[in-house]
């Protein structure tokens, strides 16, 4: 049997006096695309964020590759953040490589990839370029250069679509379609419905901060008697109380 | 450690290849070199016109009732005294342009200690050689029976005096002891200026472009910022190496022009002091007051939500160096008093009152050694709440963070 990449159990995090996330527990398999949906204020943000270490669970535990996430072993993790931005002063390359070595590659390994990267993206010429003079979609492409450098086992994509004009988002989602066959575990975060139900193989939708669904597309479905996980949503965040419904 | 170095290499490439900041440290020292050449160009065309009206004033009229002009003075500058009956003559060819001015030393002159001046023209260049030639004139004749031309140029000018000062039976240096510890004085404000300032932008800005998340999953905050004050460090000493390289250039320049470099004070490079534990409290004042300075702006820039709102609390701190300027007379004078003492101590004004006073050398070694204490104690409380803003304030991209959140566990 697969052992989860990612491991999270009796998780809860408080901050100030808001409890923001209570009693968290889900698994994320190798080669799995595990869509972690909620509204905005829900949990998931910082549920990430607390996986990678930025925030410090109150009780809880938060495993990838069955130890906690460090800078030190993040490497292991490709992260498009949702409050995503790059430095836009510094030139394309220079930032790609830069963030290369900060996950722990060489430099000329995290020049070869930036270079092969840009050249799929077809942003070749913008190498040299500050990153000031890139469209949105063009600083998004190579937001999610950097996501992906230095093989991560596990990709966090928080909207990644967002903006994102429809050749774009195809672009994007062959890139992770691609990752995925090769085993490379994706927790994807989405307000997109369609984009859950073409692309994921379990979920978790998460409200106030704790999981109301959580299973296999199909079986959440199934649970909900609705053929429509934006159905299942909108039920959800209709209740007023709901414990999860199944694991 | 690496991970360190990358840090460093891209803090210090992104502001060394800013355009903007070799234009700024270009336009300083262009800026001086212009000013400075306007103001000799301005001097010697002014020195010039006034050769040329001073030259021209030939049809000026003298009267003289106090009895103490010189005859032979007036007659040195071609001209010649009027006699006091033609007063008003003269002064009705003066309004009509007739004559080009009068000069009128009154009888009460002596009392009133005032002569007048009439003239045909509201031109600033004659207005001002005519008074002087009045000037000149009454001097002039007031000094000759002093005797020779060195005693009259003596009694004019007065002389240098070779200062010559015993600190506890030895002979001092004088001002010359304040050049190298009045060094580290302007080492800070230049650091001041231009450094500290950067680590408020390097973290605001990162936290406004929302880079900030991604680059602490892959790295300490600790790691972040200590990275962040060294290559803000090698920037300041890319600056202090560039100012230097445009000082020897510009010596260099005025050697080749025939200029001596004439320092004010009567202060000579050649007998600067270096007195080892002067110059290590200058030393050490700069770099503890330029961490503590850059740990606050660091926590200041992670604490605030935006650029803007870190810039408008930072503005505390460019007060805290700056107000010690109001009391620099005090400061040398009286060290003792209260104030001084608690601007020795106080944490915003205490690298530049300690290093003011290192310079005059009027404190103690004692006193030294606390201030420097004090300030290293701040320096570090400075760079905890750093890290510690750093850790809260991030990722917080709405609302500052309360001071109060900073020492709650």
């Amino acid at each position: 049997m697969k052992k989860p990449i990612v491991h999270v159990k009796d998780f809860s995090l408080t901050i100030g006096n808001k409890q923001i996330v209570k009693e968290l527990a889900f698994d994320v398999m190798p080669g799995e695309i595990f869509a972690f949906l909620g509204s905005n204020g829900s949990g998931k943000t910082s549920t990430i964020r607390s996986l990678l270490g930025i925030y410090q669970a109150t009780t809880g535990v938060l495993h990838v590759n069955g130890t906690p996430l460090t800078p030190a072993t993040a490497r292991a993790v490709g992260y498009l953040p949702e409050e995503r931005g790059l430095y836009t002063r510094s030139k394309v390359l220079d930032t790609m490589i830069y963030f290369g070595e900060l996950k722990g590659m060489t430099r000329d390994d995290a020049r070869d990839f930036s270079l092969k990267f840009l050249e799929r993206v077809e942003l070749s010429d913008k190498a040299n370029l500050k990153i000031k003079k890139l469209s949105g979609g063009q600083q998004q492409k190579i937001q999610l250069g950097v996501a992906i450098m230095g093989d991560p086992q596990l990709l966090i994509l928080d909207e990644p679509t967002k903006g994102l004009d429809p050749v774009n988002r195809k672009l994007l989602l062959d890139i992770v379609d691609e990752l995925q066959q090769k085993g490379v575990a994706v927790i994807y975060i989405t307000h997109l419905m369609e984009e859950v139900e073409r692309l994921a193989d379990r979920l978790l939708i998460l409200k106030d901060g704790k999981a109301r669904a959580y299973g296999t597309v199909a079986a959440v479905k199934k649970e909900f008697e609705s053929e429509s996980i934006e159905d299942i949503f909108v039920q959800i965040y209709k209740e007023k109380s709901h414990e999860v419904a199944h694991v | 450690m690496s991970k360190l170095r990358s840090v460093i290499r891209h803090e210090y490439l992104t502001i060394v290849k800013q355009p903007s900041f070799w234009i700024v440290m270009i336009a300083i020292p262009v800026a001086i070199a212009v000013i400075g050449f306007l103001i000799f160009l301005g001097n010697s065309s002014s020195e010039a016109r006034i050769k040329e009206v001073t030259s021209n004033l030939k049809d000026v009229a003298i009267i003289d009732q106090s009895g103490l002009i010189n005859e032979d003075v007036v007659k040195s500058a071609e001209l010649q005294l009027s006699p006091a009956a033609e007063l008003e003559t003269i002064r009705e060819q003066v309004r009509t342009g007739e004559k080009e001015a009068l000069i009128v030393y009154p009888e009460s002159l002596l009392k009133t200690q005032k002569y007048s001046v009439y003239l045909s023209s509201d031109d600033f260049t004659k207005m001002g050689s005519v008074n002087g030639l009045g000037d000149a004139m009454l001097q002039t004749s007031l000094f000759i029976p002093l005797g020779s031309a060195e005693v009259v140029a003596l009694a004019q000018q007065g002389a240098q005096s070779d200062l010559v000062i015993y600190n506890e039976g030895k002979e001092s240096a004088g001002f010359n002891e304040y050049i190298a510890p009045g060094i580290f004085v302007i080492l800070f404000y230049i650091i001041f200026a231009f450094s500290v300032g950067y680590m408020l932008t390097s973290v605001s800005e990162e936290k406004e472009n929302r880079s900030m998340e991604m680059v602490l999953t892959y790295v300490q905050p600790r790691t972040l910022i200590v990275g962040k004050l060294l290559a803000v460090s090698l920037v300041t000493l890319t600056q202090i190496a560039f100012f230097a390289l445009m000082g020897l250039i510009g010596l260099l320049v005025a050697h080749q022009l025939g200029n001596s470099l004439v320092l004010p004070f009567g202060l000579d490079l050649t007998k600067m002091v270096l007195d080892p534990l002067v110059i290590f409290f200058g030393a050490a004042y700069l770099i503890v007051g330029f961490l503590m300075y850059a740990g606050f702006m660091t926590a200041t820039a992670a604490a605030a939500p935006s650029t803007k709102e870190a810039n408008s609390f930072s503005t505390v701190f460019f007060l805290g160096a700056f107000v010690p300027f109001y009391f620099v007379t005090l400061l040398v004078t009286d060290p003792e008093n209260p104030v001084v003492q608690f601007l020795t101590y106080f944490p915003l004004t205490s690298p530049v009152v300690t290093l003011i006073r290192n310079t005059v050398g009027n404190i103690s070694t004692f006193e030294s050694w606390l201030a420097l204490a004090v300030m290293t104690g701040f320096m570090l409380l400075s760079l905890w709440l750093a890290i510690r803003a750093f850790k809260l304030g991030a990722l917080e991209f709405s609302q500052t963070i309360k001071l109060s959140a900073l020492f709650k566990k």
